[in-house]
């Protein structure tokens, strides 16, 4: 464990570590842009320099090691200076673009400028023009002019997504990236080529130009796109939610996250949820058609009630719901709808899983717990001879992951009483008539919980915010079925009222504060 | 004249490019005596010859070859034959005129590293190099040169040429790897560097032609006859490649240490008649140039031109007589280092064509006097600051032209007009 001092501080960092890396465990601001602690080093933005004691020369801090000893600093004059000039040679043929690019306000030339920047430039001559708007594939922009030539994105799908769509072309200050042959940038993992980029050179077409980041708060989540469970970061506002990105997390998805997961933000919004509750025809407010769908589980309580459940709610959920089915109701008659069967324990070898649900070590946990054994089997039968009359369903919340979801509800239907509980529109489900009652959920981002993921780690999320605030958590549901009246959620402790529980302290105020929120570049 | 001719001296002879020929003169009568040495005696040999790379950077080639690890790991030979340097033809001649004598350097120094393939790396445009070389490899194979269990020593090399696609940075050593690797030719970061991990992250080492090629004489004659020639700590001959306004250009192999004016005019015949020397660029288009006082007080060996705050670099003498204007002939060399950047490293790639947008804006009379200082500034912050030296190739020549002929950079933003020739740009390049 070498021992360096960086910027007049002593640190003690891991054997083959870095300078840069080392300047991470210091907390010590270092610029860069093609440094990625998730790819290989390139060493080619050349911001990242230091100063060593005894060097004559500056030092790029990613591909420097640590020795013992080394004395390292990146406040010198001579330091400032060669980042300036750095920027200067990332800003001559940059386009003046700011005010309609999509990174403006997590840019990383902005940052920088702010930083050594606020000098007078020194570019008299033409800039070189590069292509605007190139489609490179079904999920991603390019525009050349603003790419700085990191490398980041041609080496992520060289080194994580192994697919080599991309690459840098021609020479000099003509270089550009594109893809190779004309073949479109299509993995499912090619959005993280836009967290990484640095700048606004490739922009997500599902994002663009619909919020500027500034107008977004956000919040950490946990996928539930799949049983990996990625740490997500979900970016909101009162007008919904806009788009999901990864959290670092060596344990689940280190620093990425698959394309069909950053969908999981379009079914939260209110556009897509179901906002009144139904019981038999009658349209009311979610509470009171779980209440109202009390009497008839009173009057049909124990084996002639089926619960079905869909593993894509929290451990704590489950835990009240089977409870109140066991103990209430008298009936072990629950069943774990699982969707795709075939491809449940596929795996793409990086992130994605066959199983698309967050939850499904959890939801088996609890039923072992309460020893529930029956099977999907002994469902269709009892609706077939008629000894099953009513079922209660706790829906998928993604429902695209479903694909048999109408044959199941068509099946489920058969169901003398039939009541529904689930966070998205389904027209199928709100064409059912008759004994039918339908009641709208929560999502993942709008209560706390516990998911278990594949590997059997547990993940809480935590309420990000609320998007439809009638709806209710499975929790909350199983109360009002069993004829309780919900309780009242805990006043949350006493704060003033000019006070938020996320208020950001003074000091990071100097900075823009979604700049500081969003963590490193 | 000098008489010291340790590589060319059989060049004239158009047979020596056979097999045949090549024998005739004592050629792979080393390899016999070689593959019967100790590889780590051939090593040391060479380390007492005090024999630095002929490509441009001078490194000592013992030291490099000790370099490798001593695991029994498959590792490479690379020649360098890309001669990409602007100015740069030796390699040409020896391809053409003395194949035998470079694939004899190179089985000799693979038996001497243990490495049992080698590639030799040549330009795109070297058409006819090539042909030769492809012919005398082949003679080699049929003669048993080559191949496996070489004239019965139980060693085996095979050796292959490879042709690039051109470009200039497929000549710096891990660009050329990559190259060869099938990849677009990029230099890599170093370290690592390629003796412990090159060419298909195995051990590699990367000589130029007449590097190669002088490992044969040293092994032949021993490291203190080779000594003889050249000077304590630049030993050896040299061949140099120059060009410009001498009245006879061409290849000339010297003593290092030899004079630069007597290499102008002794061997080269002087300036063209009536002309004066102006200025010479001692080693390739990225070495520092030096005025015609700075040449007269100039040696050909490496210690002699850094104390001149230039280099001996591949050997490639550029001379400029008196009718030469300096700005535009800067604006020759910023042009092609704009053009050959590999585009990797954010100071080369935009400063590059940075410094050539200065300098066309002056040529072409739309320049301002703080330009002067600007492309001082500029390549200033490109030396010592990228992958490769590509960078600092492209920014010495313009620090060295502007700092030393800073009046004819003002008389032409002053005027827009070349003070030397007196006309414009468009008027020089009609
Ligand atoms: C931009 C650039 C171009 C180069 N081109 C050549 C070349 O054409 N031929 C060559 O032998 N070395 C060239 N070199 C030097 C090589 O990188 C390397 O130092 C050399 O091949 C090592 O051989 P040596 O030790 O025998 O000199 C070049 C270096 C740079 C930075
Ligand atoms: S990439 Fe950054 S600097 Fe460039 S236009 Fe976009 S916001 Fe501005
Ligand atoms: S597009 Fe972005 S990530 Fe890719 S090289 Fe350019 S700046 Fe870097
Ligand atoms: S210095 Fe220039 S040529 Fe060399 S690697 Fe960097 S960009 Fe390429
Ligand atoms: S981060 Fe080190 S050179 Fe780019």
């Amino acid at each position: 464990m070498p021992k360096c001092t960086i910027n007049g501080k002593e640190v003690e960092v891991k054997e083959g570590s870095s300078i840069i890396e080392a300047m991470q465990v210091s907390g010590d601001r270092i610029a860069h842009y093609c440094w990625h602690p998730g790819l290989s080093v390139a060493g080619v933005c050349r911001l990242c320099v230091v100063e060593i004691e005894g060097n004559p020369r500056v030092q790029i801090a990613c591909n420097t090691m640590v020795t013992e000893g080394m004395k390292i600093n990146n406040t010198s004059e001579k330091v400032k200076d060669t980042v300036k000039w750095g920027l200067d040679f990332h800003l001559i043929n940059h386009p003046l673009d700011c005010p309609i690019c999509d990174q403006a306000g997590e840019c990383g030339l902005q940052d920088q400028y702010m930083e050594y920047g606020k000098y007078d430039p020194e570019m008299a001559e033409a800039k070189v023009k590069k292509h605007k708007v190139v489609d490179l594939g079904p999920t991603v922009v390019l525009d050349s002019e603003r790419c700085i030539l990191c490398s980041r994105c041609v080496r992520f799908t060289e080194e994580v997504s192994k697919t080599n769509e991309l690459g840098l072309f021609n020479r000099g200050d003509r270089t550009e990236i594109g893809t190779h042959d004309g073949m479109p940038l299509d993995n499912n993992y090619s959005l993280n080529t836009v967290d990484i980029c640095p700048v606004g050179a490739l922009t997500s077409k599902d994002f663009r130009f619909r919020q500027r980041v500034w107008y977004l708060k956000d919040g950490d989540s946990v996928c539930n796109g799949c049983s990996t469970g990625c740490n997500i970061k979900v970016y909101y506002n009162k007008e919904g939610l806009f788009r999901i990105k990864p959290v670092y997390n060596e344990k689940v998805n280190g620093h990425w996250m698959c394309d069909s997961g950053r969908n999981a933000y379009k079914f939260v919004n209110r556009e897509a949820r179901l906002l009144k509750g139904v019981a038999r025809g009658v349209e009311m407010a979610p509470g009171a058609a779980a209440k109202n769908a009390n009497e008839v589980l009173k009057n049909t309580a124990g084996d002639a009630i089926a619960l079905v459940l869909t593993a894509q709610y929290t451990l704590e959920e489950y835990e009240a719901i089977i409870k109140t089915f066991v103990e209430e109701f008298k009936t072990k008659k629950v069943f774990f709808w699982i969707n795709n069967k075939e491809t449940f324990d596929s795996f793409d070898g990086l992130l994605s899983r066959g199983d698309k649900n967050p939850n499904t070590k959890g939801l088996l946990k609890v039923m072992e717990k309460h020893g529930i054994t029956a099977t999907w089997n002994d469902l269709s039968a009892g609706l077939a001879n008629g000894s099953i009359k009513t079922v209660v369903v706790a829906g998928p919340e993604n429902q695209v992951v479903f694909p048999e979801y109408a044959e199941r509800l068509k099946e489920l239907s058969k169901a003398q009483n039939l009541i529904w509980m689930q966070s998205g529109k389904n027209e199928a489900l709100s064409a059912l008539t008759g004994n039918v009652w339908i009641i709208p959920m929560k999502t993942f981002v709008e209560k706390d919980g516990t998911f278990i993921n594949y590997s059997g780690l547990e993940q809480k999320i935590k309420k990000v915010t609320t998007v439809v605030s009638e709806a209710l958590t499975l929790t909350e549901a199983a109360l009002l079925l069993a004829g309780k009246n919900l309780a009242m959620p805990m006043t949350a402790p006493f704060m003033p009222t000019n006070q938020r529980p996320d208020q950001v302290e003074l000091e990071h105020r100097k900075k823009n504060e979604f700049v500081f929120r969003r963590g490193s570049l | 004249m000098s008489e010291t001719k340790v590589l060319t001296e059989f060049y004239h002879l158009p047979e020596y490019q056979t097999l045949a020929g090549y024998k005739a003169k004592g050629g792979y009568e080393t390899l016999p005596k070689a593959l019967k040495m100790q590889p780590q005696a051939i090593i040391d040999e060479v380390k007492a010859s005090g024999l630095r790379g002929r490509g441009g950077a001078g490194f000592p080639t013992g030291m490099k070859w000790g370099f490798l690890p001593k695991n029994g790991e498959p590792r490479y030979l690379l020649c360098n034959a890309d001669e990409g340097e602007p100015g740069t033809f030796k390699d040409r001649m020896m391809m053409e005129r003395a194949p035998h004598q470079l694939i004899e350097g190179m089985i000799i120094s693979a038996f001497a590293v243990g490495s049992h393939k080698g590639y030799i790396y040549v330009r795109g445009e070297y058409v006819f190099p090539i042909e030769c070389l492809n012919k005398a490899i082949k003679e080699a194979y049929d003669a048993g040169l080559l191949g496996k269990n070489i004239l019965g020593s139980g060693f085996d090399f095979d050796l292959d040429v490879y042709r690039g696609a051109g470009a200039y940075i497929c000549g710096e050593e891990t660009g050329m790897i990559s190259s060869l690797e099938g990849l677009k030719g990029q230099p890599k970061l170093k370290p690592p560097f390629p003796a412990v991990q090159g060419y298909l992250r195995k051990p590699t080492i990367v000589n130029n032609v007449e590097t190669l090629a002088a490992v044969t004489y040293i092994v032949k004659d021993g490291a203190q006859t080779y000594r003889k020639h050249g000077t304590e700590k630049s030993a050896g001959t040299k061949l140099f490649s120059v060009s410009g306004n001498v009245a006879k250009p061409g290849n000339y192999e010297v003593p290092l240490g030899y004079p630069l004016l007597d290499l102008i005019n002794k061997e080269c015949g002087g300036m063209k008649p009536g002309r004066k020397l102006k200025a010479i660029i001692p080693g390739g288009s990225s070495a520092p140039v030096l005025t015609a006082e700075e040449c007269a007080k100039a040696n050909l060996d490496y210690e002699s031109l850094a104390g001149l705050g230039t280099m001996l670099g591949s050997g490639a003498v550029i001379v400029m007589d008196d009718s030469q204007c300096m700005v535009d002939m800067l604006g020759v060399l910023t042009h092609f280092y704009a053009h050959e950047s590999c585009g990797q490293c954010t100071p080369c790639r935009e400063g590059t064509g940075w410094l050539n947008k200065i300098l066309h804006s002056i040529l072409e009379g739309r320049g301002r006097l703080q330009d002067i200082d600007l492309l001082v500034k500029v390549a200033d912050n490109m030396k010592g600051k990228t992958i490769c030296a590509l960078s600092d190739a492209a920014a010495l020549p313009v620090l060295s032209f502007v700092t030393k002929f800073r009046d004819e950079f003002e008389f032409y933003v002053r005027e827009g007009r070349s003070k030397v020739k007196g006309t414009t740009y468009a008027e020089m390049h009609h």
